[in-house]
């Protein structure tokens, strides 16, 4: 028996893509194609949350489309506690949980309770033992009390909940989390995190895909980063930001920045990278510098910002974040 | 007995579907109004044409085999309203559930994913006999509507006449949820039907070619059959010919329609597309 929940295996998904506007007699001629995922591979093992970390575009939903069966791989395989999900694909799905496109994937028009009825027959599930499960689920996502109310009237928190319990109604192994949290306030995004660890409490394998660092860092127990498609990292939290244990982030709010005060900066050795951007709300720049050798740099750069005629307003020394592992990987900031 | 998981799939749609269909009162009202509203149009013209005591049915009557013209469009519109319902809502229903978003959903389910179509034309079935049955009351009350043949004939006729209906519904099913351009294709497939079935007219005054292309179209057949036994009380022997074609048509299309759909199911698969709306 196989210790992991998912394996998968040189994945790549090619897409044609029209490369620009022509006319449709002529579309044949006009392909090209975009690799979105490109020879993917990793493993999931049983009980633990995978994060799956990377920017909008990069091949996230991508990848998880091929895992639950909906998209069709161009090569490579994916195994879903021991089958091929592409070869037997219901086998598969019974031992998925999959919520995509989140408070959209359930009935507006149909009441929290007939939702999961609905997904419950879905599933095989009926009489009773849906019953049961539809209460147990519903109070458990505290929706109870508006249970039998049309989704329309739900919150966005609430639909999300609705989504997440759709997926539990058949008590499946691996749960499959597509950017859970996204638009959901900070309250409801909150608790929507302590569900998840709950979940995985219950013994079951998550695998999350998110853009938020903090979400990823919090919850999981590994994290692929991903971008283009390709996998640059992966590994737990703590050994990531390890490896950048001498890399620090010079955090300051300056009056005044340009290209000529970044250019200058770049030229220190040990500086890494420099994001900068305007905060409007309180006119100041917000600037970002990242360097390699711990802090022995840092009075250097504090001379120079301020030999160019610019007011340091504020300034901290940060601890490598995921962000700054992105960064360090990509050369780019994860919301680019 | 434990019921296949198939079959629950199935009911459990035609459930959701209905309570969907009764959260929009309006529908219920619309199916009401819709039967008398729409051949009024046509009956008011037929009856301009015919002369307001019928000076005029001699033509008409020769060619159609009846002088009875109220029963025999009201037999072609109703035939007309089930097909063009067939296609916006039975024949858009994979695009609606893509719209709405929840077609992944349905497509995460572990079921064969045609049960998802079935269940679909279950419910709309179902709502076509509903529909019939309000149809032909109405008929009665408003227009004086007469059997003269065996309404349990007519209702054999429409009964085999669903298989051919629902086969060009699971091709166009198919088509609507991988090309995603709804309006377009319904107005082309009822815009045929309407000219070369005879919806409103006899097939005896249709060109050689159109009337050609016309008997190769199954509701011709259901049409014409429900006329002869309706209007002029035709027996199942006289009908035999349109009921075996009926019937091949029907097992053709289905067959077509099942073919379509997994031609589609392997396309949306390959180009990501089931969730696009």
């Amino acid at each position: 028996m196989t210790s992991y929940a998912m394996e998968v295996k040189n994945l790549r998904k090619e897409f044609q893509v029209k490369k620009k506007k022509t006319p449709f007699w002529k579309k044949d001629y006009n392909k090209e194609i975009f690799v979105a995922v490109d020879n993917v591979s990793f493993s999931v093992h049983k009980g633990e949350i995978f994060g799956f970390l990377g920017p909008n575009g990069a091949g996230k939903t991508t990848t998880i489309k091929m895992i639950s069966t909906l998209l069709m791989p161009t090569s490579g395989s994916v195994i879903v506690n021991g089958i091929n999900s592409h070869e037997k694909s219901i086998e598969v799905l019974r031992n998925l949980g999959t919520v995509l496109a989140g408070e959209r994937s359930i009935y507006w028009k149909l009441s929290g309770r007939e939702n999961l009825e609905y997904f419950a027959a879905m599933n095989g599930i009926t009489g009773k033992i849906a019953k049961e499960k539809i209460d147990y689920l519903l109070k458990r996502f505290n929706l109870e009390k508006r249970a039998d109310e049309t989704v329309e009237k739900y919150s966005t928190g609430m639909k999300q909940r609705v989504a997440l319990a759709k997926a539990l109604i058949a008590d499946p192994q691996i749960v499959i989390l597509d950017e859970p949290t996204s638009g959901l306030d900070p309250q409801s995004a909150r608790n929507l995190r302590e569900i998840i660890l709950e979940i995985k409490e219950e013994g079951r394998t998550v695998l999350l895909t998110t853009h938020y660092m903090e979400e990823a860092d919090q919850l999981s127990d590994r994290i692929a980063i991903i971008d283009h498609g390709k996998i640059i990292a992966l590994d737990t939290p703590e050994n990531l930001k390890k490896g950048l244990s001498k890399t620090k982030s010079l955090v300051l709010q300056l009056d005044h920045w340009d290209e000529t005060i970044s250019n200058k900066l770049k030229d220190i050795p040990a500086v890494e990278n420099i994001n900068s951007s305007f905060n409007d709300s309180n006119q100041i720049w917000e600037v970002k510098i990242h360097i390699s050798n711990g802090s022995q740099v840092i009075s250097s750069l504090i001379s120079n910002i301020a030999s160019s005629n610019t007011k340091i307003i504020n300034f901290r020394v940060d601890e490598p974040t995921l962000e700054d592992v992105f960064i360090n990987l990509t050369g780019k900031s994860l919301r680019e | 007995m434990k019921r296949s998981p198939i079959i629950t799939a199935i009911l459990s749609v035609f459930k959701k579907e209905l309570k969907i269909f009764l959260r929009y009162p309006s529908w219920f009202i619309a199916m009401l109004i819709w039967p008398i509203i729409f051949p009024f149009g046509y009956l008011f013209t037929a009856k301009a044409l015919s002369g307001t005591d019928g000076q005029s049915l001699a033509a008409f009557s020769n060619i159609s085999g009846t002088s009875d013209y109220i029963s025999f469009m009201l037999i072609g519109t109703t035939m007309w309203m089930i097909m063009n319902t067939m296609l916006w809502s039975f024949g858009t229903s994979l695009r609606t559930e893509q719209i709405r978003g929840t077609l992944e959903s349905n497509w995460l389910c572990p079921v064969p994913k045609i049960t998802i179509l079935l269940g679909h034309s279950l419910w709309e079935i179902f709502f076509n006999i509903i529909f019939l049955t309000i149809t032909a009351i109405e008929f009665k009350l408003v227009y004086n509507f007469k059997f003269i043949g065996s309404p349990l004939l007519s209702f054999l006729i429409i009964i085999i006449s669903i298989p051919s209906i629902y086969g060009i519904g699971f091709i166009f099913a198919s088509l609507v949820m991988w090309q995603k351009e709804t309006n377009s294709m319904v107005f082309l497939v009822r815009g045929i039907m309407s000219v070369f079935c005879g919806i409103t007219y006899p097939l005896a005054v249709l060109p050689n070619w159109m009337g050609n292309i016309s008997k190769v179209i199954p509701l011709t057949h259901s049409i014409s059959a429900l006329r002869s036994v309706i209007s002029t009380g035709a027996t199942l022997a006289d009908i035999k010919s349109q009921i075996y074609y009926l019937i091949f048509s029907g097992i053709i299309l289905m067959a077509l329609g099942f073919l379509a759909f997994n031609f589609t199911q392997r396309k949306v698969k390959e180009s990501g597309s089931l969730g696009h709306f």
